[in-house]
């Protein structure tokens, strides 16, 4: 019974987390995609224009340009020593990829990038290093003041912002002229080796293959990967949650026949052919292990009905998993007896009625 | 070591055979060997000149079912089943329907006076109950040897000698009777007198009871216990003496081949 229950919570429980799984790995990986330019190219392939065909293209959720990160010393007040961090441009769209979850202010708009105002987003870690408890204050890039306009404690995507902060990419245009770009795009789910495909041709149609398009791996084959390789190991649990399973029942069975040595010399005594009592004993422990096997799995299906309304998961289970264990567990009842009951038959008969 | 050394017996039909000894003599041996519950290590045992300590396991069960009916000092009655289930558990391996079984089993109880328990849990019953509704299984079935262990081993004097009235009705009817004991007074109710001593049958005789005077005693030089004769009692089913009567044209097939 307990073999049965553990093999029908274990893969009831998996094939549910596995949805799980797989919805969270859709919406948050599998929805972004890079464009960077081949090492050594100048800034001449990045166009506004060019970036707006981007956006208008079916799945794309927010296109914009990043001015990749440098490192870079940001004081609390011009004459302070510098605290050296990972500072980067983006604009209003490629800040909306990344997700900046702002605890404090706000994030800076087109106004800002576009006439290039001196406005800073700083990751709450910085802001905590360099001094600034709220927005509104200031912070110095040499003698260069930048207003502290948001604080966010966290991104959905580009971990990298959170080493330091993040300016108008217009604004970080002028101070690293020579710092290579990129283009960062979120998608519908689903969507991202699409736009990969489509991106590089529409934002340089001249030479599409300068650029290259970094996308996550297909996520249906993923997927299908992680799956496998879930059910998998469920599969070798419930194997070994099975097998101790059958050493209970073999532990039960031998212990039950053994209670009942005297009852087999009995029936041997009326008459009873060895293979009659083996027959018998071995009948017993299947149904034994088939009844068991019903009860675990009614056990097995509450608990993963209980666990999944508890969690406001939807759950999971496919009925062949239910007849599977059934099933498997009149066998083990089966085998399980297949010892017991031949070494009870062998016992002769004014033996067994004397214990 | 040999529990029980070279010995000839014969029983005939009819017979009311008391076997005595001390404890340990080897009398249930003996008991057991006629039964079929326990294989010889040498020697020859005849039944209608079949020599079953040659014969298979499955045709020792097969003639044992057919041909004996034990009564054991502990009942061995099954707890968990009504007395009217163990009954029916006498027959179970004798190829009767159910129903047949049920109609004998209450038939048996009634012949016992344990009508009225049929249904009765058997931890519920006197000991003296427990040891009717055994020797109501054991007729069940119509076997054509009665086997008792210490019968009254565990019962009162009263109800010693009910079961002991009860054994001897039996065998005016026509059974044969061998009744291992070693209370002197239970042993004077057999017609014929086994005393094993050691392992071996030292003495037969007769029980002093004026109407008793047939009986047979062959001693033979080899180990050899034969049953002989006719079975007067009537068997459902393929009986004991048809069987023996096919086991033994098998076997002679089978030696010829």
């Amino acid at each position: 019974m307990l073999g049965a229950a553990s093999f029908v919570v274990t893969l009831g429980l998996v094939s549910t987390l596995e949805r799980q799984v797989s919805d969270a790995f859709d919406l948050r990986r599998a929805t972004e995609v890079r464009i960077e330019a081949s090492p050594g190219m100048d800034r001449s392939w990045h166009r506004e224009d060019r970036l707006l065909r981007v956006r208008a293209l079916n799945g794309v959720e927010s296109a914009g340009w990043r001015v990749m990160p440098i490192e870079i010393g940001l004081t609390r007040l011009p004459q302070n020593p510098p605290v050296n961090v990972q500072l980067m441009g983006a604009d209003p769209q490629a800040v909306a990829v990344m997700g900046p979850r702002v605890v404090a202010g706000r994030a800076y708009d087109w106004f800002h990038e576009t006439t290039e105002q001196k406005v800073i987003m700083l990751a709450k870690p910085m802001a905590d290093r360099l001094g600034v408890p709220r927005p509104g204050g200031a912070v110095f890039v040499g003698d260069t003041a930048f207003t502290v306009i948001g604080i966010y404690d966290a991104v959905e995507r580009r971990p990298e912002a959170m080493l330091g902060g993040m300016v108008p990419a217009s604004v970080m245009a002028g101070i690293a002229p020579t710092t290579p770009t990129d283009v960062l795009i979120s998608t519908v789910p689903g969507a991202a080796q699409l736009i990969a495909e489509q991106a590089p041709v529409v934002l340089w149609p001249e030479r599409p293959s300068a650029l290259r398009a970094i996308a996550p791996p297909d996520p249906r084959t993923l997927r299908r990967e992680i799956e496998g390789n879930v059910t998998r190991s469920s599969l070798i649990l419930s194997a070994v949650a099975l097998i101790i399973g059958a050493v209970s029942i073999a532990n039960s069975a031998t212990a039950a026949i053994q209670a009942r040595t005297a009852e087999i010399g009995l029936r041997r005594a009326v008459g009873g052919r060895p293979v009659h009592v083996f027959a018998q004993l071995l009948g017993e422990t299947t149904a034994l292990g088939f009844l068991g096997g019903f009860v675990g799995v009614c056990a097995g299906v509450t608990v993963v009905a209980v666990v999944c309304l508890w969690n406001r998961w939807a759950p999971v289970l496919d009925l062949w998993v239910a007849a599977v264990a059934v099933v498997a567990s009149a066998t083990t009842g089966l085998l399980a007896g297949l010892w017991p009951a031949r070494r009870a038959v062998r016992v002769q008969p004014v033996s067994a009625l004397q214990h | 070591m040999s529990a029980l050394k070279p010995t000839s017996l014969d029983i005939e039909p009819g017979d009311y055979l008391v076997v005595t000894g001390t404890s340990g003599s080897g009398k249930s041996t003996l008991l057991n060997l006629i039964g079929l519950l326990d294989t010889p290590t040498g020697g020859r045992y005849l039944i209608h000149g079949v020599d079953v300590a040659r014969v298979s396991e499955g045709e020792r069960c097969a003639i044992r079912g057919r041909m004996f009916g034990f009564v054991f000092q502990a009942f061995h009655l099954l707890p968990a089943r009504s007395a009217l289930e163990n009954v029916e558990m006498g027959m179970l391996y004798n190829g009767r329907s159910r129903l047949e079984r049920r109609r004998v089993a209450m038939d048996a109880l009634a012949r016992v006076g344990l009508a009225d328990r049929i249904d009765a849990d058997p931890r519920s019953l006197s000991g003296g109950e427990r040891q009717r509704v055994a020797i109501a299984r054991a007729v069940a079935g119509s076997p054509r040897v009665l086997l008792c262990d210490e019968p009254t081993g565990n019962l009162d004097s009263v109800n010693t000698r009910a079961v002991l009235d009860l054994i001897d009705e039996l065998h005016r009817d026509g059974l044969t009777v061998v009744l291992v004991t070693h209370d002197e007074d239970v042993a004077r109710r057999g017609k014929r007198r086994v005393v094993v001593h050691d392992g071996q049958v030292v003495e037969v005789s007769r029980v002093a009871r004026a109407s008793w005077t047939s009986w047979v005693w062959r001693p033979h030089a080899s180990g050899r216990a034969t049953w002989s004769g006719n079975a007067r009692r009537p068997c459902c089913g393929i009986g004991a003496d048809h069987y023996l009567r096919r086991l033994a044209r098998c076997l002679g097939r089978r030696r010829s081949s």
